[in-house]
């Protein structure tokens, strides 16, 4: 039998980057939260640690233990049999993967929240990507724009701005939307790479700018501003620079006393009662079962398990699944590298680069100019595009599991005389696409494989994307003509390869108007079951071409505000 | 467990004056090996074709590699030992057969000939060659260019070797520079003695 807890206003399934952020407006409301999270609290001196085995080879950071156990399968059509993925990406703690990220933290372009009403006006309907599923948000950038704010001041975001109210500042990103005020913290430092690479940018034609980062650029409320030191990709921040909702809206949410954080509860299944609402979840700890009641529930899980917990819910009101009435869940699934790895342009330099330490993409150079609608794509047969970034940060086993570029052998006396000249002097880049959902791209449960307790894991469906992949070529040869135009003497593209596991997944839960083409409102509630509200990537329509954390985070706290101004009509 | 104080758990410390000591992990404990002495020799043979001892410093027996790798069988990588010493007798029976010796007592030319029949796929009678031969070179890298705590990079040779200049808790715009040799900080990240084993 369950144990039955003490009843609360709103439970949140998931505290990572999503559920962390929505603790706060909930909380500072006044409503009674239970944080519900499958993993523990991770200790910045015991855990993060300047050590590329613990981080990157053991991922004794990132691995999860609930996560490693409900590994989607995947395949590429129905017709083909689904297997096991090697590792989820994804991991359980309080703070969730915002401790390992690189904490890139941008706002969406305008164009992203309709690309198609846009795409068909400019080009016509012919170039809307073929069996795409594509929709406008329901929401414009416009309308997200006042929480993008909120989050970016109460997390952190360190940044130039580029367009301050219409006004265009060249010093920041010159294609973003109007943001109504400026950045909380200068962005990160530069340094010679950097700048080398930025006037390459610059003796192209091109705007290079410094990418917005959840990392402290100067102390910030309290915590110190980033060291710089190089392992912050699969590590967390050893002196909390990095602004992690462990480290910032968690604790802040602690503050009011209304939000209690139940770690090492690992949710099972969302409990509806015959009129269609939900009355709480289910959970285990430490092999007991318990039953958390909730006037008004928020699953932010991440994308796999925002859909399997759905599917996984059935009940006499949700026969085929909590809020899947109309078939949606699981519907509209696409992933940000659909047509690629992230990092697959190599580029080797005649001199000595030194990209050893500094903070990942978030210490970095970007490029907008071929990314979104930013340029003229008639005739190119695709719509969007990729961002290009090149970084600083680099770890000695993969700086000495450099490629070769045709160089060198593989091992041996030779090789040792290679990565002894070359490991200070290669780099890569990162290439984010903008992806999109399609009719052919799902998620549902798998019927053979099964997770410790019995459910079924995520299942996962999805083939190749062609508009994708020839956006993804395109970005690459704009890649490497700003790598040669930086002085590198060797170019390697990697071959775009189709979709797989990743950080950066969408869709599942949709966000629309339509009950028949998406399972939430514009608000992040279900259409169906008025006191469910879904948070994360998985209500997202189309990716941007850029990291989704703030986005989410802006979405999750304006879902939360959203509730809390509407207590009695969603609560019931 | 529920309501924690985030304050009692982290250190509120500016990152210039963290001092490394504080970074000290709880020492895992590798009493047992997983290899036989044999064994050992073998892999110490195989390792240090893959980074042999030359005028660009040690090999990567001498380094430790040899060490990290055992020691990585006996706990950390203990599911993967019986198929890891599955492959090095796999290395040696082929060895004996294609060259008519033990592969420890090859000429280092005929060693590499035998490691290069196994990573082309090659190696008749030896079907997982070319995934064993993957294995024990990447292997052999995490050793030779991972910290020195977990038995390999001994003196520091692996990142002397790639000019890596050691991982410290906090770095400035001039450890960043390009074209200058960045002073190298012989240092574990848990410390300058680097190897928990000892």
């Amino acid at each position: 039998m369950a144990i039955n807890l003490k009843p609360v206003d709103v439970a949140v399934v998931g505290l990572g980057a999503a559920g962390g952020v929505a603790v706060l407006p909930l909380a500072r409301a006044g409503l009674k939260v239970a944080g519900i999270e499958a993993g523990t609290w991770m200790d910045p001196v015991r855990d993060f640690k300047p050590d590329e085995i613990h981080n990157n080879v053991r991922s004794l950071v990132t691995t999860g233990t609930k996560a490693k156990k409900e590994i989607p399968t995947f395949r590429t059509s129905s017709d083909a049999k689904a297997r096991q993925a090697a590792a989820h990406p994804m991991m359980n703690a309080v703070g969730g993967t915002s401790i390992h990220y690189h904490a890139q933290s941008w706002r969406l372009k305008p164009w992203d929240f309709k690309t198609r009403s846009e795409t068909i006006k400019r080009y016509g309907v012919s170039l809307l990507p073929k069996g795409s599923t594509l929709e406008d948000w329901p929401l414009s950038y416009e309308e997200l724009e006042p929480f993008y704010d909120i989050v970016e001041h109460e997390i952190g975001v360190s940044g130039k701005a580029g367009n301050l109210q219409g006004k265009i500042d060249p010093a920041g990103n010159v294609y973003e939307g109007p943001r109504r005020r400026e950045y909380p913290m200068p962005a990160l430092r530069t340094c010679d790479y950097l700048d080398h690479m930025f006037k390459a940018a610059q003796s192209l034609g091109w705007k290079p700018f410094h990418a917005p980062a959840a990392i402290n650029s100067v102390p910030y409320r309290g915590r110190p501003a980033c060291a710089y030191h190089g392992y912050c990709d699969r590590g967390g921040c050893h002196v909390r620079a990095k602004n992690s909702t462990c480290f910032t809206t968690i604790p802040e949410a602690q503050k009011t006393k209304n939000l209690t954080v139940f770690d090492g509860c690992q949710v099972t299944r969302i409990v509806a009662d015959n009129n269609g609402k939900v009355s709480g979840v289910s959970y285990l700890r430490g092999g007991k079962e318990y039953f958390q009641p909730a006037k008004v529930v928020l699953v932010g899980s991440y994308t796999y398990e925002n859909t399997r917990l759905l599917l996984l819910s059935k009940s006499k009101a949700y026969p085929s699944g909590l809020s899947n009435n109309h078939g949606q869940v699981g519907k509209h699934y696409f992933g940000h590298w659909d047509a690629q790895a992230g990092v697959n342009v190599s580029a080797l330099f005649p001199f000595d680069i030194n990209t050893w330490y500094g903070a990942m993409l978030s210490q970095g150079v970007t490029i907008d100019e071929w990314a979104d609608d930013t340029f003229d794509h008639s005739g190119l047969g695709f719509i969007g595009g990729a961002s290009l970034c090149t970084f600083m940060e680099k770890h000695p086993i993969a700086g000495a599991s450099m490629p070769l570029f045709g160089k060198a052998p593989a091992w041996g006396s030779n090789w040792k005389k290679f990565v002894h000249e070359n490991a200070g002097r290669f780099t890569g880049a990162y290439l984010q696409t903008n992806s999109f959902p399609y009719e052919n791209t799902w998620l549902d449960l798998d019927p053979e494989v099964k997770d410790p307790l019995g459910d079924p894991v995520c299942r996962v469906t999805s083939g190749p994307k062609e508009n994708e992949t020839r956006a993804a070529l395109y970005a690459q040869d704009k890649m490497e003509q700003w790598f040669r135009a930086a002085g590198a003497v060797e170019v390697l593209k990697g071959q775009p390869f189709g979709p797989a596991l990743s950080t950066h997944t969408y869709g599942g839960t949709r966000m629309g108007d339509n009950p028949d083409s998406s399972v939430v409102d514009r608000w992040g509630f279900s259409h169906e079951t008025p006191n469910l509200g879904m948070l994360g990537g998985s209500a997202f329509g189309t990716s941007g071409a850029r990291n989704p954390t703030l986005t989410i985070q802006a979405l999750a706290w304006r879902t939360a505000d959203h509730l809390a101004k509407n207590w009695k009509s969603i609560a019931g | 467990m529920p309501g924690d104080d985030i304050s009692r758990r982290a250190v509120i410390v500016s990152a210039a004056i963290v001092p490394v000591a504080a970074l000290t992990a709880v020492s895992q404990t590798s009493a047992t090996s997983a290899l036989s002495d044999a064994q050992l020799r073998l892999l110490a043979a195989i390792v240090d074709r893959f980074i042999p001892k030359d005028e660009l410093g040690p090999g990567a027996s001498e380094s430790g590699v040899t060490e990290y790798i055992n020691r990585s069988l006996a706990d950390y990588l203990a599911p993967e030992k019986p198929a890891f010493i599955e492959g090095l007798e796999q290395t040696d029976a082929f060895a004996r057969r294609s060259e008519n010796q033990p592969f420890v007592e090859l000429p280092a030319e005929k060693q590499d000939a035998v490691l290069t029949a196994m990573d082309n796929g090659a190696a008749d009678g030896f079907p997982n060659a070319r995934a064993f031969f993957n294995r024990a070179r990447r292997l052999t890298l995490e050793g030779m260019f991972g910290d020195p705590y977990y038995g390999g990079n001994k003196n520091f040779a692996g990142w002397d070797l790639i000019r890596y200049p050691g991982p410290r808790l906090a770095t400035s715009a001039d450890d960043q520079k390009m074209g200058v040799e960045i002073k190298p900080l012989h240092r574990s990240a848990y410390g300058s003695g680097a190897d928990h084993g000892h």
